[in-house]
């Protein structure tokens, strides 16, 4: 790849710019945006529940099923803060003395369980119950005065339930039971609910084709059965969480066409179970959630178009509100209550209920009105992508069919259209004073018809989110990441997750192709997440990886099998260049395409298998749009250091467990042959090792902790971050051994004496950096005249961090000050420490949870790169590594220099006629 | 977004303060190690302001531990065992340099099979006070200021004689003829330029061949 050495200067001036803040005050929210999310909430772990005990307003708390902990206003749906959480069994919490209230933490071990109680205020070990066995431990229970473990005794398929009671006060065991004789419980699933903090816990189990529950209360010896209605195909249990609540519970039975609710009650003297009323069977899903005010527990159902208040005494229908879901369809499948008996009169009700819809949002319903949508199923993000936003399609079209007919009809054709278009003038008229005006006053023109359309800075675009839900996201990247279309694309059981390998945008179309791990496609238009075409996922996993290949019909994404197997394909299909894919055992294989008639198979024509011991951690490569401004370095002496751009290269790490040590690979993917290696000692493989690579550089980071070569009294400990240079020779001016051809084969080494294959020169320089980083990803622009940064999430402090390129450069002298001619060339000594500066965090104060990955998009200007980073939180903005240089900032005041080119001119008008007429005087009066 | 950067010298205000205990569980000795913030102002005024999600990781070869920021401004790490570990202090707003710490073994108490752990911290990277007089600019700006403040006082401590003599040299400067000479004014070639005359399309030279036109245009124009 040799291009011109033209745009070297421009690059040169893009690496002197010293680097400065990341985001400027009043830039934060109008460049970037933050979905501040914390995953779909379970049913079992999402209550309302007043902070403190003054307090009239209650938060809205949850443990999602991403492990996020948070509290949300339910008056306003913000979110009040969030925290992972990981290797969390079960809360629940214990009175004990005045005031304090203990938490019990059930743990699974290695063929143990182990249950702790901690404090409360310091979360101290106050006591600790450990048991040996092979129990799959459940859950955790209490009444007022004693502890139950709930687990389960037996093999898989045939378990038993069986209770351990403990003391609250020591944690010694009182009592174990053993419930049932029969091992009818068939697994983890089966077993509904184990109820807590009630009057009279109970824990219910069905069969496993849901024809029977079971209904034990915990301390008790016996369990009662009670037929399920036909057609059950899931059941769930509602029960009050006070301990001051009336013991009454609702079982609420699905069926495949509706759902019903029964409720029981509980006798606290005789342990016996009765049910008290049935509710109706109503068509279409709906949810239960249960509320209690002091001793009253209220029932609140939503169905699909209604919300109705039961109490759990009668079955009379308290309050009854239509469900006003606005103009999508909400379908509540799970959610949470609060009801408040008005004051004042007799049978006055409001019910707020917060609900987890089918299309993975939560929404709070206010006595049968949406208050307000959060888009929790935005959280688990496993794929995304940039998206130009299409251009109108109807003008293409007609455009096409003005050229295809004779002239005549074509100039019908158009002035027909051109009258057409008459009817959008007055509107375009009218919103002339708003977009001068937000021209004027630097804010974004607001599309009120909200239609997206492109603008020239290539700002707009939006990025398509695809969850492990199975859910689809188009965002407005430009417009506050503002949702443009949500839409499920597969019905993903729970417990499993869409596994999506490979998205492919076609800007020609406007079509987006998703290809999942299970044989599974989805085709869908990208403005309007209307989906084309779909398969959904079949039982296994057929799919290893997918790849972006260039065939004879242009550029395909094509599946790769499991083992690295692709399969015979159709010539016009089959890649041009070598696909590399992973073996069976881990080993990296290039794939050629052999043509045979009509059709093309694969013929493996390296493999590089990393030696004895060693283990592929990460692999990396160049990104598809990665533009080369300049193919060498002026250095300040104005010679060139020419950079090695062959872009068939691939970036290996492999660790050895047990030297401890990492190797980091530089293959050729033509041949596969290694270009360069590099062996560190001393790494954490538990920590995470990543690499990242762009033009002629990579970087990789890990944890390394070693005592240094030429100082064996020094020591080093902690994350690095290690950048390496590849140039075509260690001399500035020098090409090589290739020298100016213009062409070159990795498959044909030149004949040179030192050795067959064209090596790059590498220069490598390593830093430490002060926290760690993950999802390595280098900024993308145009033209790459732009410097880049390196993106990298901080897992720690949950932001994102941009790395100057031109702090993270190899060639930054050591142990001495920078000579003229090196700091010309903005080079600066080097220091090994790499402090991550709250300035160049991009996402400055915001809280970013649980970034997976980041991926960045060129703009249409060069300065600027857009970024878009998922995982928990979704966040997008973007950065100028070089700053705004061919934008105007919001600073400037356009204001001044419009009123002086008017002031200037009504000052020339002016002035004209009077030094006109001045000037014929002169002529015309006679001297004196 | 104003963002204070600590990145020098206020890493040993987190001062760990270790306390003895025995894990039931364990079989060796652990440690728990409490890290406080004071409150360093200027830049630091009042460490509770600090954001929620502040936190530190204690870290070493194949071990990661992680503590909150407390209510009372402490990080708290229990059951840390020997061993030699990275302090780094994680925060949105303020950035906190690394520390060391040594868990190290005091001494061991034979009889009941247990050892006495101690703590110690340092810098991981020390800056020297003399290293900043390596840089140019302030070696330069050093000399230009010795000069400065230097040398009224080397002039009034010379002899008259000397003194005279270094005045005089100084008066011979061609640098200060030339200057002088630009201040006194009177051989400026831009001193008697005739603005009007300039504008009204004649010069000095050309007046006389002209004519009159020139000369009454000018003349007319005094007159007004």
């Amino acid at each position: 790849m040799r291009t011109h050495l033209l745009p070297a200067a421009a690059a040169l001036l893009a690496a002197l710019t010293p680097t400065a803040h990341a985001v400027f005050r009043d830039e934060v929210g109008h460049i970037d945006y933050h979905h501040l999310l914390l995953g779909l909430p379970q049913r079992e772990t999402t209550f309302l529940h007043r902070p403190r005990r003054a307090d009239r307003a209650s938060l809205l708390y949850t443990l999602s099923d991403v492990g996020v902990v948070g509290a949300v206003n339910p008056a306003a749906g913000r979110c009040c803060g969030g925290r992972v959480v990981r290797d969390l069994e079960v809360m629940e919490m214990t009175e004990s003395g005045p005031g304090r209230k203990d938490v019990l933490v059930l743990f699974e071990e290695v063929q143990q369980t182990v249950l702790r109680r901690l404090n409360a205020e310091d979360g101290s070990v106050v006591w600790e119950f450990r048991e040996v066995t092979r129990d799959v431990p459940l859950q955790v229970s209490t009444n007022v005065e004693k502890v139950f473990v709930v687990s389960l005794k037996g093999v898989a398929g045939a378990y038993n339930l069986k209770v351990s009671v403990l003391d609250t006060l020591t944690g010694r065991r009182v009592d174990e039971m053993v419930i049932g004789t029969k091992a009818d419980v068939h697994g983890r699933e089966d077993v509904m609910f184990v109820g807590a903090n009630s009057a009279a816990p109970v824990v219910a189990w069905t069969d496993s084709s849901r024809q029977t529950l079971w209904v034990n209360v915990l301390g008790t010896k016996t369990r009662q059965e009670f037929p399920l209605p036909e057609d059950t195909v899931a059941v769930e249990i509602h029960a009050p969480h006070l301990v001051q609540s009336q013991p009454h519970f609702l079982v609420h039975s699905r069926t495949a066409t509706g759902h019903r609710g029964e409720v029981f009650h509980v006798d606290l003297k005789t342990n016996v179970i009765s049910k008290a009323y049935s509710l109706p069977l109503l068509r279409g899903p709906g949810s239960f959630s249960t509320s209690s005010d002091g001793a009253n527990v209220y029932f609140t159902r939503i169905t699909e178009d209604e919300v109705i208040l039961l109490s759990s005494q009668s079955h009379g229908v308290l309050a009854r509100w239509p469900l006003k879901a606005g103009d999508s369809k909400a379908v509540a499948v799970h959610g949470v209550s609060e009801v408040i008996k008005k004051s004042g009169h007799e049978d006055s009700y409001a019910v707020r209920a917060a609900a987890v819809t089918d299309t993975d949002d939560w929404i709070l319903i206010r006595n049968g009105e949406v208050a307000w949508t959060r888009p929790e199923g935005m959280t688990g993000g496993v794929a995304a992508t940039f998206a130009e936003i299409p251009e109108s399609e109807d003008l293409a079209r007609s455009l096409e069919a003005e050229a295809h007919s004779n002239p005549l009809q074509a100039y019908i054709h158009r002035v027909k259209r051109h009258i057409n278009d008459l009817q959008y003038l007055p509107a375009w008229i009218d919103s002339i004073p708003i977009r001068i005006m937000s021209s004027i006053r630097g804010t974004d023109a607001v599309s009120t018809t909200g239609k997206l359309v492109r603008d020239s800075f290539g700002f707009h675009k939006l990025a398509i989110l695809a969850t492990k839900r199975g859910m689809l996201y188009g965002l407005d990247v430009a417009n506050n990441g503002r949702i443009v279309w949500s839409k499920r694309a597969f019905e993903i059981p729970k417990g499993s997750k869409w596994d999506v390998k490979g998205i492919q945008v076609h800007d020609s179309t406007g079509q987006i192709t998703i290809l999942g791990a299970n044989n599974d496609f989805v085709v869908l238009k990208g403005d309007t997440g209307e989906i084309i075409e779909a398969k959904g996922p079949s039982g296994e996993a057929t799919t290893q990886s997918t790849a972006l290949v260039d065939t004879y019909s242009g550029k395909q994404l094509i599946r790769i099998g499991r083992d690295g197997k692709i399969g015979e394909l159709p010539v016009y299909q089959a890649p041009r260049q070598t696909v590399v894919t992973r073996g069976a055992d881990g080993e990296v294989k290039g794939v050629v395409f052999v043509a045979n008639g009509t059709s093309s198979y694969e013929s493996v024509s390296w493999i590089f298998t990393p030696p004895q011991g060693q283990r592929i951690v990460h692999i990396a490569s160049r990104p598809a749009h990665d533009a080369v401004a300049s193919i060498g370095r002026v250095l300040g002496d104005r010679t060139v250091k020419y950079k090695y751009l062959n872009p068939n290269t691939l970036v290996i790490a492999a660790v050895d467990d047990s030297t401890r040590a990492l190797t980091v690979y530089l293959l050729d993917t033509v041949s596969g042959q290694i270009l360069s290696s590099s062996k560190y000692d001393g790494v954490d493989l538990t920590k995470p090792i990543e690499c990242a690579m762009a033009e002629n550089w990579f970087v990789c980071t890990f944890f390394g902790q070693y005592t240094l070569r030429d100082n064996a009294a020094q020591s080093l400990k902690g994350y690095q971050i290690v950048v390496s240079d590849l140039y075509e020779s260690d001399e500035p001016n020098n090409r090589g051994p290739l020298g100016d051809a213009d062409t070159f084969s990795s498959l044909d080494p030149v004949d040179v004496p030192t050795g067959g294959v064209t090596r790059p020169a590498v220069v490598s320089q390593s830093y430490i950096l002060s926290a760690p980083v993950s999802a390595l990803q280098v900024t993308q622009t145009r033209q790459g005249i732009t410097s880049r940064q390196v993106l990298a999430y901080l897992p720690e402090s949950h932001g994102i961090v941009g790395l100057p390129r031109v702090v993270l450069e190899p060639r930054r002298p050591v142990g001495r000050d920078p000579t003229p001619a090196e700091a010309e060339e903005g080079l600066i000594k080097y220091h090994p420490a790499l402090e991550i500066d709250p300035k160049s965090v991009v996402t400055h104060e915001r809280d970013v949870l649980g970034v997976e990955k980041i991926i960045t998009a060129p703009a249409i200007v060069e300065s600027t790169s857009l970024v878009f980073a998922y995982g928990v939180d979704v966040f997008g903005t973007r950065v100028a590594p070089s700053f705004l240089f061919d934008i105007l900032g919001k600073g400037f005041n356009k204001v001044a220099l419009v009123g002086t080119v008017v002031a200037l001119f009504a000052g020339v008008l002016m002035l004209a006629p009077v030094v006109r007429r001045k000037q014929i005087n002169l002529r015309w009066r006679a001297p004196m | 977004m104003h963002l204070t950067s600590l990145l020098l010298p206020t890493l040993l205000a987190l001062l760990p303060t270790p306390t003895l205990s025995k894990h039931h569980h364990a079989p060796h000795t652990t440690t728990t190690i409490t890290l406080r913030v004071p409150a360093l102002p200027p830049h630091l005024p009042n460490p509770s302001l600090l954001p929620p999600s502040t936190r530190a990781t204690l870290t070493t070869l194949g071990a990661a531990l992680s503590a909150p920021l407390s209510t009372a401004n402490t990080f708290v790490f229990r059951n840390v065992s020997r061993g030699s570990y990275l302090v780094d202090v994680h925060c949105l707003t303020q950035a906190f340099a690394p520390l060391r710490l040594d868990v190290v073994v005091l001494d061991v108490d034979a009889e009941r099979g247990e050892e006495k752990l101690g703590v110690q911290a340092w810098e991981t990277y020390r800056v020297s006070v003399l290293s900043i007089f390596k840089n140019p600019i302030i070696l330069l700006s050093m000399v230009s200021m010795a000069l400065f403040f230097g040398m009224p006082k080397l002039v009034e401590n010379m002899d008259p004689e000397m003194r005279a003599e270094w005045e005089e040299r100084q008066k011979e400067n061609p640098m200060n003829a030339f200057m002088g000479a630009a201040s006194g004014g009177n051989s400026n070639p831009m001193g008697n330029f005739d603005m009007a005359a300039f504008l009204a399309g004649s010069s000095n030279n050309n007046k006389a061949e002209e004519g009159n036109g020139g000369r009454a245009k000018v003349e007319g124009k005094k007159k007004r």
